[in-house]
């Protein structure tokens, strides 16, 4: 037993290694890709990933992106030139900033719309109330006003009883 | 008149929240089909099996033209085409006379592919893109996709996930009008 335990300590030890290995080839992007091309992919959406960049995602295709994206770098191909690349066969949706025009503008001024329109609806709602308090002490008769400020002073000591 | 306007803003926003509920938030447009652009070139090597008949390399301009085209996006990890390529075959066999039935091999390995050929027997050739750039040209974001392109070379639908073979016989019908 004790012969036979450096020997399995041994097999251990190679195949930790191997899994090792095979994690490293799968997780760590390949050596030879600079950073910028991680710079244009961080802007770019993984295409069948749910909220990941071709950067950060180890999926196939996002690999396959990286490598077109070093590979027009080498082209000499500006960061523009790449991601409309890119834009020309997936539409705008693969960008993480999408363009500030069409439809997308529609998303960019709806918040603003939103506080515009709220602003209003406060404003409309405000004037209204001061002017319903204007005519409601324009509308009330004298008497009945002099009564009201006799009330506030007190009632008056019962003679009667 | 101003329960009138009430009632119209809640239906609108009723009928916002209905659509939106019902849209498929990953479904994106194909570039190709909205413009009937031309279908991406592509030369990949041809499968083992359909080597005999086809050649050594499937390239698709040589392709294009005395038939309209059914292009498949295909994958043996994907388990929508594996209930989908019973239904490819079956059109294929009908149709080969006047439609060309291509299949791209995404992403897969050659092995687990030629397994899948023999699985299902599909008698339509198919490329392999092992890296999927051929897939990246062509927008595609999920398996299995399917783009009809006519003689002209044009793009005149993309189908993303699994066809039926009722929707395949209206694209097919569109192709061949």
């Amino acid at each position: 037993m004790s012969l036979r335990r450096p020997a399995l300590l041994g097999w251990m030890l190679a195949i930790g290694l191997l899994v090792g290995l095979a994690f490293a080839q799968n997780s760590s992007p390949p050596p030879d890709l600079s950073s910028r091309v991680y710079d244009i992919a961080r802007e770019l959406r993984c295409p069948v990933c749910q909220g990941e960049s071709a950067a950060e995602s180890n999926a196939d295709i996002s690999v396959e992106m990286r490598r077109i994206i070093a590979e027009q770098l080498a082209q000499g191909k500006s960061e523009a030139q790449i991601k409309a690349y890119f834009v020309q066969r997936y539409g705008d949706w693969i960008l993480y900033d999408p363009p500030r025009h069409g439809a997308t503008l529609w998303i960019w001024l709806s918040p603003l719309l939103g506080l515009g329109l709220l602003g209003w609806v406060l404003w409309r709602y405000q004037s209204r109330l001061r002017q319903r308090a204007q005519m409601a002490s324009a509308e009330v008769p004298e008497e009945e006003i002099q009564r009201l400020e006799a009330e506030l002073e007190g009632p008056k000591p019962n003679t009667d009883r | 008149m101003r329960l009138m306007v009430g009632v119209l803003l809640i239906a609108l926003l009723g009928g916002l929240f209905w659509w939106g509920m019902r849209r498929d938030a990953s479904a994106l447009p194909s570039q190709l089909a909205q413009a009937q652009e031309p279908a991406p070139d592509f030369a990949l090597p041809t499968l083992k099996p359909y080597q005999a008949e086809w050649g050594e390399t499937l390239t698709l301009s040589e392709l294009v033209g005395p038939k309209p085209i059914v292009l498949n996006f295909w994958a043996s990890w994907c388990p929508p085409c594996r209930r989908e390529s019973p239904m490819l075959e079956a059109a294929w066999r009908r149709y080969r006379n006047r439609v060309l039935f291509l299949g791209i091999n995404f992403q897969d390995g050659d092995e687990a592919a030629r397994a899948f050929i023999r699985e299902f027997g599909l008698t339509f050739p198919s490329g392999a893109d092992p890296r999927g750039r051929v897939g990246v040209d062509y927008g595609v974001y999920g398996l299995p996709e399917t783009f009809f392109i006519n003689s002209e070379g044009r793009v005149l639908a993309r189908h993303v996930g699994e066809l039926s073979a009722s929707q395949l016989e209206g694209y097919l019908r569109q192709l061949l009008r």
